[in-house]
C-alpha cells in the first residue's frame, strides 16, 4: 500500500520537483539565471505557449489530442493582424474590437475541428492535424507569404509596459490561466472533461452526451490558442503564416512532461503551467550557461518519453498503436 | 453495385478520373515526356510515403518521415567529402536506427507512436541543427556528380529517379507480399491481439516496420540532397502532408490492415496529378495546403475502418 502511494504521490510531484531542480541546477551553474531580467525574459517566453498548452490540456484530459495548435495560431494571428489594421490599428480606436472577433474565430476553428472529429469518427490526432494543415494553409493564403506588422503603441504595452518587472501580457496570461483553472473545478464542463477522460464508455452510459463534451472542449481549446495568438503577435509585433510554428511541439511537450497522462483523465492546468515552465526554464537555462540552444528539440523529445513512460501504469495497457 | 465492393477500386478510378479532367482540358498534358516529368519529380515524396505505408499499414503512424529526411539531407551533405558514397550507407542507417528507437518506444515502453515519432523527429532535427550549425549547406558539385551523379538526370527521356522508385517498390512488394515479415505485418495490422494470441513476435516485428519506415525516409531525404545539391534541417518541411495523403488517398487505412505498397503508387500519382492540375487550372500555389488538407479529411473519412474502433479518441 504504501509503495503504490509512494509511487502516485511521486509522479504527483514530480514534475514541480524536476522544475525545482532545474532552476538550482542552472543557478548554480550562472547565478545571472536567478533574477528578476530573467524570469522576466522566461515569462515573456512562457505566457503564449502557456494559452496553447492549457487549450490542449483540456482536450488531452479527454483523452483526446490535438495537434492543430500550429495552424490556428497562425490562421487567428494573421487575422487578428488584419482585422486590427481594418479597425484603424489602434486600442484606442475601435481596434480593441478585433480582439473579441478573434477569440470568436478561434472558437469557430476549434468547433469545427471536434465537428471533423466526432462526426465522421476520425482519431482526433489526424483530424487536428489536417485541420492545422488547412489553418496553415489559410493563414498563407491571406498573407500571401507577407509579414503583417502590427505597430501600435497602445497594444505593442502589453510587452513594453511592466508591472513589478513583468509586462502586462504575462498577467493577461495569469488571468486566463484562472479563467482555465475556474473552467477545469468550478463548471460542468471542467467536470464532464474529466468524466469522459476516465471511462467514455462510463461516461456515455451515465446519460452524459460525449459528442456535445468533446465539440465544446476543441471549439475551447480554439479559443485559447486565439489568446495565444495575440499575444504572440504583442510580442514579435507581427503576424505571418509561421507565427505558429513550433507551437504543436512545444506545448505537446510542456503539458505531457507537466504530468497530464495521454490515456486522460488525469492533470490539469496547473500541471500544463509547471510543464510549461520546465520546457521555458531549460530553454533559457541552455542559453544562459552557454549551451547551443539547439540541443533543445533533442533533449525535449527524450523528456516527453521519459514522461510518458513514467505515467503510465503498464498492467492497465495491453498494446499501444 | 454494392459500395463495399467498389471501395478497393476507388483509388485507381479516382486517378483515372482525374488524369483525363485535366487531360480534357489541356492535352499537352498527356504528352508522355510531361507525364515522366510529373512522376519524376514526385519521387522522394514517393519514397517517403512508401516508407509510412509500413508504419501505417499496422495501425500506426510515422510523424518523424519529414524530420528525418531533413537530417539525412544535412548528413549527406556534411560527409558526402569524406566518406564518398559510403554516405548513402551512414544516412540510411541512420534513418533504419532512429526508427528502430520509435518502435522500441512504441512497443516496449507503451508510447503511442504519434507521439513517440514526435519525440525521436525532435531528436532528428536537434542532430541536424548540431550539423549543420543551423545553416543550409551545400554539396561540392563535382563530387556530387561523380559520386549520386547517376540518381538524376534522364536516359531515353526516362528520369533516373523513376528507375529508383522503381526498384524500391520491388524490393517493397516483396517484402509485403513473399516474407513472413510481410505476413506478420499483416496480421498485426488486422488485429493485433489475435497477432499476439496467435504467438507471433509483435513489439520485433512492429519495431521493423518504423525501422523501415526511418531508411525509406532517409532514402527520401538523401535523393533530395542530391537533387538540390544541398542540405539544411528544415529543407523538406512540407513533405509530410502530402506523404500522408498519398499513403491513405491510395486505400490504406490510418487503421491499417488492408492496402499496401501498391495503394501508395496509386495515392502518390493522385497526389502528383492534383499537383499539376493546379498549376493548369491556376489555382494558386499557396491554397495547396488547404486543398491538401481537406482531401487528408476526406480520404480519413472514406477509407477508415470504424469497426475497429471501439471509441475514436
Amino acid at each position: 500500500m504504501t509503495r503504490r502511494l509512494s509511487r502516485e504521490t511521486l509522479i504527483k510531484w514530480a514534475p514541480l520537483l524536476v522544475l525545482i531542480a532545474l532552476v538550482i541546477f542552472f543557478t548554480a551553474l550562472n547565478p545571472t539565471f536567478f533574477s528578476l531580467r530573467n524570469f522576466a525574459r522566461i515569462a515573456i517566453a512562457a505566457a503564449p505557449a502557456l494559452m496553447v498548452a492549457i487549450g490542449v490540456t483540456f482536450i488531452i484530459v479527454m483523452g483526446s489530442i490535438d495537434l492543430s495548435m500550429e495552424g490556428t495560431v497562425s490562421l487567428t494571428a494573421v487575422s487578428f493582424a488584419f482585422i486590427f489594421a481594418q479597425l484603424g490599428g489602434s486600442l484606442a480606436g475601435f481596434g480593441w474590437i478585433a480582439i473579441p472577433l478573434v477569440l470568436v474565430l478561434g472558437g469557430l476553428i476549434g468547433l469545427l475541428n471536434g465537428l471533423v472529429h466526432v462526426k465522421l469518427k476520425i482519431p482526433s490526432f489526424m483530424a487536428s492535424l489536417a485541420m492545422g494543415f488547412v489553418g496553415t494553409g489559410a493563414a498563407i493564403l491571406l498573407t500571401g507569404g507577407d509579414i503583417v506588422k502590427v505597430g501600435d503603441a497602445a497594444f505593442r504595452g502589453l510587452l513594453t509596459v511592466r508591472w513589478l518587472g513583468f509586462p502586462l501580457m504575462v498577467y493577461v496570461a495569469a488571468f486566463f490561466l484562472f479563467v482555465g483553472w475556474f473552467i477545469q473545478t468550478h463548471t460542468t464542463l471542467g467536470r464532464n472533461f474529466y468524466a469522459v477522460g476516465g471511462g467514455e464508455d462510463l461516461a456515455h452510459a451515465s446519460g452524459l452526451n460525449v459528442t456535445r463534451v468533446r465539440v465544446t472542449g476543441f471549439a475551447l481549446a480554439g479559443v485559447f490558442y486565439a489568446i495565444a495568438a495575440i499575444l504572440v503577435v504583442a510580442r514579435i509585433g507581427q503576424a505571418e503564416s509561421v507565427t505558429g510554428a513550433n507551437f504543436m511541439f512545444v506545448s505537446i511537450t510542456s503539458v505531457v512532461v507537466g504530468g497530464v497522462a495521454l490515456w486522460g483523465g488525469i492533470g490539469g492546468v496547473w500541471n500544463a503551467l509547471v510543464g510549461v515552465l520546465i520546457v521555458n526554464v531549460i530553454d533559457n537555462g541552455m542559453v544562459v550557461i552557454g549551451l547551443p540552444d539547439f540541443l533543445q528539440d533533442g533533449v525535449l523529445g527524450l523528456l516527453v518519453i521519459l514522461a510518458v513512460v513514467l505515467s503510465t501504469d503498464r498492467k492497465m495497457v495491453s498494446f499501444v498503436k | 453495385m454494392d459500395i463495399q465492393r467498389l471501395k478497393p477500386h476507388l483509388p485507381w478510378i479516382t486517378l483515372v478520373v482525374l488524369v483525363a479532367i485535366v487531360g480534357v482540358n489541356d492535352p499537352g498534358f498527356l504528352r508522355p515526356s510531361n507525364l515522366l516529368g510529373i512522376a519524376g519529380d514526385i519521387v522522394p515524396l514517393f519514397i517517403m510515403a512508401l516508407g509510412l505505408t509500413f508504419a501505417i499499414y499496422i495501425g500506426g503512424i510515422d510523424l518523424s518521415a519529414q524530420s528525418m529526411a531533413n537530417m539525412v539531407t544535412v548528413v549527406a551533405s556534411v560527409y558526402l567529402a569524406s566518406m564518398g558514397a559510403w554516405v548513402a550507407v551512414l544516412c540510411v542507417m541512420a534513418g533504419f536506427l532512429l526508427g528502430m528507437l520509435s518502435g522500441y518506444v512504441t512497443t516496449r515502453l507503451f508510447v503511442p507512436s504519434f507521439i513517440s515519432t514526435l519525440a525521436v523527429g525532435g531528436v532528428a532535427f536537434s542532430i541536424a541543427q548540431w550539423l549543420s550549425g543551423q545553416r543550409a549547406l551545400n554539396m561540392d558539385a563535382a563530387q556530387r556528380n561523380e559520386t549520386f551523379g547517376w540518381m538524376i538526370g534522364r536516359t531515353w527521356g526516362v528520369p533516373h529517379e523513376l528507375l529508383i522508385a522503381a526498384v524500391l517498390v520491388v524490393l517493397c512488394l516483396f517484402i509485403e507480399r513473399r516474407t513472413t515479415l510481410g505476413r506478420a505485418l499483416k496480421a498485426v495490422g488486422a488485429g493485433e491481439l489475435a497477432a499476439a494470441a496467435s504467438g507471433l513476435n509483435v513489439a520485433r516485428y512492429k519495431i521493423l516496420a518504423f525501422a523501415i519506415s526511418g531508411a525509406l525516409a532517409a532514402i527520401a531525404g538523401l535523393l533530395f540532397a542530391v537533387k538540390l545539391s544541398g542540405g539544411a534541417p528544415t529543407i523538406a518541411n512540407g513533405f509530410l502532408l502530402p506523404a500522408i495523403v498519398a499513403v491513405l488517398v491510395g486505400g490504406t487505412p490510418l487503421t491499417g490492415g488492408v492496402g499496401g505498397v501498391a495503394n501508395t503508387v496509386v495515392g502518390t500519382l493522385i497526389v502528383a496529378v492534383i499537383r499539376a492540375s493546379m498549376l493548369y487550372f491556376e489555382i494558386d500555389a499557396t491554397r495547396q495546403q488547404i486543398v491538401f488538407g481537406v482531401v487528408l479529411i476526406v480520404a480519413i473519412a472514406l477509407t477508415i475502418d470504424r469497426a475497429k474502433l471501439r471509441t475514436v479518441k
